[in-house]
């Protein structure tokens, strides 16, 4: 396909069609993939809560995230007298850009990475620890007291759990010995997936993930019945939705990371074998099942777990997950040292 | 063993699992909204709507203008003014309801000596704009004349509790 | 001599004579009455009043029976309250509990003694009577199925009102409350059987269905219709008045009410002047801006000024709209103003114009002289205190003037002024009744007055008064009756010509040569309009009366139910009415129009609130400083010695139930005329 292109188009403006082409590719079904999360989170609620949930748009109202969507469009953006508008309009903008630039390295089947990078994991912290200045910026432009505040939990909430999910990248990266998110994925095709000797891992990852996209029950900076809304209380129309595109694109980018971390990514259950010799469509079938079964367990969890205190949330993320990633981190150093296990 | 059994309990986040079972569950449980507007929920004969005027079956209008239902009136929703009608009979010639202040506890139609005013079985009449709530008589007794075999009915049904 | 007793366990001393139920009431002890009113005679018909005494076998009726030394009574006793559960369903057995369509529903005593003592279920499953209901004409409406027969209305029309056309009639079951003969209630009086009546047969007509008690505010005030200052309860529904009842004043009207008081409220909603107009050069009244009305008076004032400029007060004028109005012509060098509108001779020392003894002294008075005067009508209150006082006996009561049915025996000598003569000079049968009484008492009426020899006439008042004894140490007999509210506070602030000035007469002989151009009228709308020729009047009043049709300039005053106005009744007490409603549209207190006016005519005034307007008064007169007491006053010179005309006195008031703006504009009044005034006058073919 590419050469199809550098072909037609000449040897620089081919490439750049071609990339352009595959970053659509991914973009395009990943918001998506953000509507109908939105769709499938209150139909899984309606459920868990013995309701119906939208039913009206559409059949089963299928169109009601279109519906949405267009109602947010339409609206009047509402930019507050007192706020720095630049700064104010940026911040959505970041966020949602920052929640789509981090797909870039992530693998959907065997070399399915947009930019098979030596510095897979690294470019994803570095991203996913970015995504706090969209908040912060938000918070601060929007020159409101509930705004800032919501800004300044979602802050420190997100730098807190970044340090334990640092930890557990660093354990695992240990085991694989690259940074190469593919050769993640070929690490746990060798041995088994990281999820079995790193349960523990997982669960802190998995938890961490809640806290990082301010899902419930660590959703404090939204807090509605404390910060009615927090850092987004003054966003309305197209800014609103930015922030909310860039919420549930990055619930779908942590359920991706976790997948390619410790659930294989695009390898098969068993290693069950591709039909028909399609092996790459059968990998991109198996890392999204697990994307997805990943994002009903952020549903699944909102729908059980009532708010946590903030005071709580701090603890758990210093007192708890620090020192258990801490220790486990050392642990499987040991681990790997005495036994030369994984050393290839 | 207690301090064994909790430790092991928190370190493998049984409440946590057990919770997430339990949401689990439900989702497979039949749903018990309703699909509203094609779908109703069945009504009390004491469910308290929309109000109405009554009629006796003449076509003589039940309200005397006692005023009993204006002074109970908790949140001081109705207005009555009343002078002798021209066959020197006690009636209103202004019985507003103001369905915005109303809330709907239904004292008005337990102080009614005559059964005049009730609370009908709709609760269907939200409308565009607040002055289309400020209920007058013309109102109050078209929606009589609307409801009157429901409203009957549900009288009669809740007689023997009276 | 006292008698001690004990009720309920405590020992009271009270005099001989009186009734359980009054020394009950006296220790506080409630005992529920139905035919018992304190100033009404003793019935004992209702029974409700059973109470248990000692020694007696059967209950007793407390409000017949007197009281007896070492009494022992019993209020709560189980024979007690079974008597009165007793009585109760008795009374409910006829009557047909329907509240809900009764006007004396929430203010009931048959509602509210039924919660405090019924049963709470009747026995009764027959039928209930049914009675009739009766035309008690334009005041009173008669539903007589709900009576229960305490004749309390019966004992008022023939004692207290003194007009003896309702009565009982039939036994047992079958009886019934009417006039004899289907009739409107003649009385002047009637309303008040309707505060009387303890059930809902007897209501007001004017008031039917219109509001319940409940939803009324009350304002205690003051009656301005006549000239007495009955106390009075206005009783309004946002910002209407709905009824007006009689408040309790012992000194003045007791618990009575005259039916144009009473009735002439809607009167209030008629015809009011609600914005300011100004004549347009089409000579057409048109609606103009406040500030524009009062710049166009200001300038016609000023411009004219000194003698050439007169006001008049009118009789429902509050004294604090007088006085600013007093100030402003004094400010603008004009001495013509007056409060006479009928040219009363009258202004001279305060103990010449006014009820000297007091209402309350004519029950201590033994002998009365009427001159020029029907009380009746002038007055009714005042007449029920006079037949009150005729009730108990030794009273002789005179007159001079035209004939009238006073609803009490008196003698008239004949309407010729020249009868005074004889009884000041002692020939007259009468003179020598007067001086035999210890406690003489006159009462002269404006009729006597109102004309060109009422000075005289006032003279010869006071010679009698003198010759006959009645100004004495504590007691002066002498009273004059008046018939307006305004008349006396005018007086003691001095609202009459100043040096120089003219009278009413005068200034309308002024106007109508032309030697007076403006003519300011504060509500008077009883002189005659077509003889102030082609004068600039301005009218300052709340309603469209004659006034206001003649001005050229109208300003839009309040009612006295609209403004806390100060008043002096014909005893010379001063009251002040409350405000009960706000003045309609743009219409304000009369002072405060005046002192508007006084600005922007240059002439601003030194005062600014209410208080400092009434201090200004007790400045001008302190009488006005002493609310709601008597003042008594000197006894000095005055009148005037000359001969009287031979002009027979003439009655003043054709019609008691129209005599003011209020009254005029009010269809229970004109109702009232024509059941009573006009019921003689020849019907053309557009009366119904």
């Amino acid at each position: 396909m590419a050469e199809f292109f550098t072909n037609l188009l000449g040897q620089d403006l081919g490439t750049l069609v071609w990339i352009v082409l595959r970053i659509l590719v991914i973009v395009a079904p990943l918001l998506l993939g953000v509507a109908y999360l939105t769709y499938a989170e209150r139909k899984v609620l309606g459920a868990m809560q013995l309701r119906k949930g939208p039913n009206v748009v559409g059949p089963f109202g299928l169109t009601q995230p279109l519906a949405d969507g267009i109602k947010l469009f339409f609206k009047e953006t509402i930019i507050p007298t007192d706020a720095n508008k630049f700064v104010f309009v940026l911040a959505p903008a970041l966020t949602f850009i920052l929640a789509l630039v981090a797909w870039a390295v992530i693998p959907f089947f065997e070399g399915g990475a947009l930019a098979n990078v030596n510095v897979g994991i690294l470019y994803l912290f570095a991203i996913s620890s970015l995504g706090v200045y969209g908040i912060i910026m938000a918070g601060w432009a929007s020159n409101s007291k509930y705004a800032f505040l919501g800004s300044l939990r979602s802050a420190a909430q997100m730098v807190s759990y970044e340090v334990s999910i640092g930890f557990v990248l660093v354990a695992i990266l240990l085991c694989v010995g690259s940074l190469n998110l593919s050769d993640v994925v070929h690490a746990q095709e060798k041995s088994v997936w990281f999820i079995v000797p790193h349960l523990p891992l997982f669960i802190i990852f998995y938890v961490s993930g809640l806290a990082e996209t301010n899902r419930l029950p660590f959703d404090l900076p939204e807090g509605e019945s404390e910060l009615v809304a927090g850092y987004m209380v003054e966003y309305s129309a197209m800014t609103f939705a930015l922030f909310f595109l860039g919420e549930y694109a990055n619930m779908i980018l942590m359920s991706g990371m976790i997948t390619t971390l410790f659930l294989g990514g695009w390898l098969a259950p068993f290693g069950l074998a591709a039909p028909f010799g399609l092996v790459k469509l059968w990998g991109l079938f198996w890392f999204l099942a697990k994307i997805a079964v990943m994002l009903f367990g952020f549903l699944w969890v909102r729908a059980t777990f009532p708010r946590y205190r903030y005071d709580q949330l701090m603890r758990l993320g210093w007192k708890v997950f620090l020192p258990f990633s801490l220790f486990w981190l050392v642990l499987t150093a040991g681990v790997l040292e005495y036994t030369g296990w994984m050393r290839s | 063993m207690s301090f064994f059994d909790r430790t092991a309990r928190d370190w493998l986040l049984t409440e946590l699992f057990s919770g997430m079972a339990l949401t689990f569950r439900y989702m497979f449980k039949p749903r018990v909204t309703i699909n509203y507007p094609y779908e109703k929920g069945p009504l009390s004969p004491r469910f308290r709507g929309e109000h109405a005027l009554r009629r006796y079956p003449n076509g003589e209008e039940r309200c005397i203008a006692c005023k009993l239902c204006e002074a109970i009136c908790p949140a001081q929703a109705i207005t009555i003014e009343a002078e002798p009608r021209d066959d020197g009979s006690r009636r209103t010639t202004r019985y507003d309801i103001d369905m915005t202040k109303c809330i709907y506890c239904g004292f008005c139609q337990e102080a009614c000596p005559v059964d005049a005013i009730v609370e009908g079985p709709n609760f269907e009449f939200a409308t565009e704009t607040r002055a289309e709530l400020m209920y007058d008589k013309d109102k109050l007794l078209a929606n009589g004349d609307r409801w009157e075999v429901e409203l009957a009915a549900r009288i009669e049904a809740d007689a023997p509790y009276r | 001599m006292p008698v001690k007793l004990t009720i309920d366990g405590q020992e009271v001393e009270v005099e001989a004579g009186s009734t359980i139920l009054q020394t009950a009431d006296y220790m506080g002890i409630e005992i529920p009455r139905f035919c018992y009113h304190e100033r009404l005679a003793i019935a004992g018909n209702c029974r409700m009043c059973l109470v248990e005494v000692e020694k007696s076998p059967k209950p007793v009726a407390s409000c017949a029976m007197p009281v007896a030394e070492g009494m022992v009574v019993k209020t709560d006793t189980p024979m007690v309250k079974k008597a009165r559960e007793g009585v109760l369903e008795f009374l409910l057995i006829n009557h047909p509990l329907d509240c809900p369509i009764c006007d004396q529903g929430g203010e009931c005593d048959l509602q509210d003694e039924t919660v405090a003592y019924g049963r709470g279920k009747s026995r009764f499953e027959e039928n209930k009577r049914a009675v009739e209901d009766k035309d008690f004409g334009p005041n009173v409406k008669g539903t007589m199925t709900r009576c229960i027969h305490c004749t309390r209305c019966i004992r008022f029309i023939t004692d207290v009102a003194g007009v003896p056309e309702l009565g009982a009639t039939g036994r047992g079951e079958h009886m019934e409350v009417g006039t004899y003969v289907e009739k409107a209630l003649s009385s002047e009086l009637s309303g008040n059987i309707v505060d009387l009546c303890p059930v809902g047969a007897l209501t007001s007509r004017p008031y039917a269905f219109t509001a319940r008690s409940w939803e009324l505010k009350k304002t205690e005030s003051v009656d301005v219709l006549d000239a007495l200052g009955s106390a009075i309860r206005v009783d309004t529904r946002s910002n209407q008045v709905m009824r007006i009842l009689p408040a309790i004043n012992d000194d003045i009207n007791e618990e009575w009410l005259g039916d144009k008081s009473r009735n002439s409220y809607d009167g209030l909603l008629r015809q009011r002047l609600d914005r300011p107009y100004v004549r347009n050069k089409k000579g057409k009244l048109e609606a103009a801006s406040w500030g524009d009305a009062l710049k166009a008076v200001a300038a016609k004032l000023t411009k004219a000024g000194g003698s050439k400029i007169a006001a008049i007060a009118g009789d429902l004028a509050d004294a604090e709209a007088m006085v600013a109005l007093k100030d402003l012509f004094t400010a603008l060098g004009s001495a013509n103003i007056d409060c006479r509108q009928d040219g009363a001779k009258i202004g001279g020392p305060r103990g010449s114009y006014i009820f000297n003894s007091g209402i309350a002294g004519i029950e201590e008075a033994d002998a009365l002289l009427l001159i020029g005067t029907n009380p009746r009508v002038e007055a009714p209150v005042l007449n029920a205190r006079i037949r009150k006082r005729y009730l108990k006996g030794g009273f002789k009561v005179g007159a001079v003037g035209p004939a009238a049915n006073l609803t009490y025996k008196h003698e008239n000598f004949g309407d010729e002024a020249k009868i005074l003569e004889a009884i000041a000079s002692g020939k007259h049968d009468f003179a020598k009744v007067l001086k035999d009484a210890k406690r003489p008492m006159l009462i002269i009426g404006q009729g006597a007055v109102a004309r060109a020899d009422g000075d005289v006439i006032l003279g010869l008042a006071r010679k009698i008064a003198e010759a006959t004894g009645m100004v004495t140490d504590g007691w002066n007999g002498f009273n004059m009756l008046h018939q307006a509210a305004a008349r006396v506070g005018g007086l003691d602030l001095g609202f009459v010509p100043g040096k120089g000035g003219h009278d009413v007469a005068g200034i309308l002989d002024g106007a109508e040569k032309g030697e007076i151009e403006v003519v300011y009228l504060l509500g008077a709308d009883e002189i005659d309009m077509n003889r102030l020729g082609k004068a600039f009047v301005i009218y300052q009043g709340h309603h469209g009366d004659a006034g206001a049709h003649r001005a050229d300039v109208v300003l839009p005053g309040a009612a006295y139910t609209e403004k806390g106005g100060t008043y002096v009744n014909t005893e010379g007490r001063v009251q002040v009415t409350r405000l009960a409603v706000f003045p309609p549209g743009e219409a304000k207190e009369d002072w405060k129009i005046l002192r508007a006016l006084a600005e922007v005519a240059g002439h601003a005034p030194g005062y600014d609130t209410i208080e400092q307007v009434r201090a200004r008064l007790a400045q001008v007169n302190p009488v006005f400083g002493r609310l709601d007491e008597l003042s008594p006053a000197a006894w000095e010179a005055f009148g005037a010695e000359g001969k009287v005309s031979g002009d027979a006195f003439a009655a003043t008031i054709a019609n008691y139930y129209m005599t003011d703006p209020i009254s005029r504009a009010s269809t229970t009044m004109a109702e009232c005329t024509a059941a009573f005034v006009n019921t003689a006058a020849e019907r053309t073919g557009t009366h119904g």
